[in-house]
């Protein structure tokens, strides 16, 4: 029994060709070194169908398998779909906690506490005006300046107050952006959608199209910071992609992709359009200190007029907002400002007498300023915890990408490891090559030329 | 747990330990330069409580010192003027005492009378003092208390509505002026009759040397005078009494002010010589992170293969 004679050339052409593909692959590994979202491809090798000899042996008179060498089965990628799972949950509460950590701070810097531009510095000098003034009732400069403290303090009240309101329509019009046709969490739709027709395309022809699947994965995280995904493969290369918690329409189908508008997010949604939702909402956050503030002012008001009855001292006016929120402007009374000398000082109609006066500095740390030193700390600790959940979601998300990158990511020390012994390998295979060719070189051309 | 590790998670992590660590130095450094621990709410929100409530009561203490340095120089302006007063009367006591033995001639008596008409305009204007463009002595009214046009009537109110009180602290007040009139009185004029005070007594000690009535000043009129004499200087005693309490609550609203200024600075006010140690020790280990970054992420494989 013989083996043909052109085998061992078939034998090294395939360990040729494997190695090839290994030094490519790993060619292509090493050039997206530093590409975040590639994921380490390897090449799998099968051991190629063996060539059956029968009737080998004379002695056992069996037949053997003759080994063929290798086949490259496919180049695949790895991935565990699991930790991309994990990835981006965590990827979208951790991008909702900054969105609104970063919202609060700015609510905190506009209360500028505790400088002496806050409302607490000023309402304190506010009422140290009024115990001047007690000190010299018939004093028109301490009037005017009873007057002109009430108005710095409105003011700056008014302006912390309408701080709060541009910060929530900021985040109502960033809401809206994100959502917009051309916003960046359709964009992902759509493209995930045309990436889901490429790869079933792909797959059906027998492929894997790591790169396209690369690019899908990186489109899903893209879209895990704006809201939650989860994703059902249909098979054949297509995807279902539900996003912001609606399990009734998905983003995704396969090849279409929904508008995002026609979706039911939530403050529930996750992600930055949740918490812009959850900001922004007449019962959200933000309204809430808007309460508060509305409270402050007419606790306020309502101390002092009660003392200041003619005219009152201050005005309180409210109105609703476009998104639903309560907005509060604290004036004093116009004809004050206008007449300082009107101000009270006293109820007994002697002009020396300054029980009024010396009522309304008594007011001092009082029902006001505690809710508004009250308000401030729990502004303080609203962004304090916001913080500190933000961080321990960041270590978390984190972690969850380095055990992602730990699985897909390129190790260049491992690529050059590898490098070198598929560049062995194939330096072996052309090897053997030669020497099957000398064998031949044997056969044809020195066979039958004995003592010549 | 990790089995691989990888070029770009070395580096990842390199970079978020730097930032890390360049986060904890410049938290660091904004307290050193503010030397504040709380510069904003979040930094300690149960502290920024604290913080804002010493600063209103620091505030309202400022306002109890400048009442209580009104206050006290009221009370001086008073004794002054009541000082005056006095000065006066005891003049008017040499002049009854002197002319109420009879020997003193006709014409000395009509000496005696012109003075005291003098000293009775005079005690007029000591009653018509007036302290920071207020008169201390017509109650709350802030009409000068006795008026040409309105002769010996005093001008001014009295009792509770007459209190100027200055607010010394939370809900507790001083009653800063005296009832003046009470001792000096409505004079002799209107129908009412004599009401028996140092005005009317100096009226009719004028009127008794007018007219030579040296019985009437050695008796009745020197009694009236003493027994006004007494009253005055009992006033006097009343408001060197408020003159001290607000001496003694200027002192309370000093210590009050170092003990709030205290709490306030625990805290709110970085501890130096901590920040101090706590930056350089950052710095070093921000330095060491750096140094590290650098020679790690550098050597690979490829630095050993040929």
């Amino acid at each position: 029994m013989a083996i043909p004679s052109m085998t061992g050339l078939e034998t090294a052409l395939r360990g040729l060709t494997a190695a090839q593909a290994a030094i490519d692959t790993t060619g292509t590994n090493i050039a997206n070194a530093n590409n975040a979202s590639y994921s380490r491809q390897i090449v799998d090798l099968t051991e190629s169908s063996s060539l059956s000899l029968p009737a080998f042996s004379n002695v056992t008179g069996q037949g053997v398998q003759l080994g063929t060498g290798v086949d490259v089965t496919t180049i695949s990628r790895a991935r565990d779909q699991f930790l991309d799972i994990q990835y981006r949950a965590q990827n979208s509460n951790e991008s909702g906690l900054s969105t609104s950590n970063g919202l609060l701070q700015q609510v905190q810097t506009a209360l500028a506490e505790p400088t002496s531009g806050g409302v607490t510095s000023q309402l304190n000098a506010f009422w140290q005006s009024w115990s001047a003034l007690a000190a010299a009732p018939t004093s028109a400069a301490a009037k005017q300046s009873v007057v002109d403290s009430g108005a710095t303090m409105s003011n700056t009240f008014n302006a912390v107050e309408s701080q709060l309101q541009t910060l929530q329509g900021q985040a109502a019009s960033q809401y809206t952006t994100l959502i917009a046709a051309n916003g960046p969490v359709q964009q992902d739709a759509n493209q995930i959608a045309s990436l889901n027709t490429q790869i079933s395309q792909a797959m059906g022809a027998g492929q894997t199209p790591n790169a396209l699947l690369d690019a899908r994965d990186k489109a899903l995280d893209d879209l895990s910071q704006y809201g939650n995904v989860s994703v059902k493969d249909q098979g054949n290369g297509l995807l279902t992609v539900n996003f912001g918690g609606d399990t009734t329409t998905p983003l995704v189908n396969g090849n279409t992709a929904n508008a995002v508008t026609s979706l039911a997010l939530t403050p529930a949604s996750g992600g930055t359009l949740g918490a812009l939702q959850g900001l922004t909402s007449p019962t959200g956050q933000i309204s809430g200190y808007l309460t508060t503030l509305n409270n402050f002012a007419n606790t306020l008001a309502s101390t002092v007029n009660a003392l200041h009855t003619t005219p009152p001292f201050f005005a309180v006016s409210t109105s609703t907002t476009a998104l639903g929120a309560t907005a509060t402007t604290l004036n004093v009374n116009p004809s004050l400002v206008s007449n300082p000398s009107s101000v009270q000082t006293t109820s007994t109609g002697n002009a020396g007498a300054s029980d009024i006066a010396q009522a309304l500095a008594g007011l001092s740390n009082g029902a006001a300023q505690s809710s508004y030193s009250a308000f401030v700390s729990q502004v303080g600790s609203d962004v304090q915890s916001s913080s500190s959940t933000m961080t321990t979601a960041q270590t978390m998300l984190t972690a969850i990408s380095n055990q992602r990158q730990s699985v897909s990511g390129v190790s260049l020390d491992e690529e050059m490891t590898n490098l070198i012994s598929y560049q062995r390998a194939y330096q072996a295979s052309a090897r053997m090559m030669t020497t099957i060719d000398s064998t031949l070189d044997t056969l044809i051309n020195h066979t039958g030329t004995v003592g010549l | 747990m990790i089995g691989r590790i990888t070029t770009l998670m070395t580096a990842q992590s390199t970079v978020n330990d730097l930032a890390l660590s360049f986060d904890r130095l410049s938290q660091t450094q904004q307290e050193m330069s503010s030397g504040k621990k709380i510069s904003q709410p979040s930094d300690d929100p149960y502290g920024m409580s604290v913080v804002l409530n010493e600063q209103s009561q620091l505030g309202m203490l400022d306002a109890y010192t400048n009442n209580v340095s009104d206050g006290s120089a009221w009370t001086q302006a008073g004794q002054s003027a009541m000082t005056n007063i006095t000065n006066v009367v005891q003049r008017v006591r040499e002049l009854v005492v002197g002319d109420a033995n009879g020997t003193n001639s006709q014409g000395s008596l009509a000496g005696s009378a012109a003075e005291v008409k003098q000293l009775i305009a005079a005690v007029k204007q000591e009653a018509n003092t007036q302290y920071n463009g207020q008169y201390i002595f017509a109650g709350t009214t802030n009409a000068a208390p006795y008026q040409p046009s309105t002769g010996d009537l005093y001008q001014g109110n009295s009792g509770p509505a007459g209190a100027v009180t200055r607010l010394i602290g939370p809900n507790t007040t001083v009653q800063v002026n005296v009832d003046l009139s009470s001792v000096l009185g409505n004079g002799a004029a209107g129908s009412g009759g004599s009401d028996g005070k140092l005005l009317d007594t100096l009226n009719t000690i004028y009127s008794d040397m007018t007219s030579g009535n040296t019985n009437g000043l050695g008796n009745a009129d020197l009694k009236a005078l003493d027994s006004n004499f007494s009253a005055l200087t009992q006033m006097q005693a009343s408001l060197g009494a408020t003159s001290n309490r607000l001496d003694l609550a200027s002192s309370r609203i000093q210590s009050m002010q170092l003990s709030d200024t205290q709490v306030l600075s625990n805290a709110q006010d970085a501890d130096m010589a901590k920040v101090a140690i706590d930056y350089s020790t950052q710095q070093a280990a921000y330095s060491a992170a750096l140094r590290a970054g650098a020679s790690i992420v550098q050597s690979s494989l490829m630095d050993f293969l040929k």
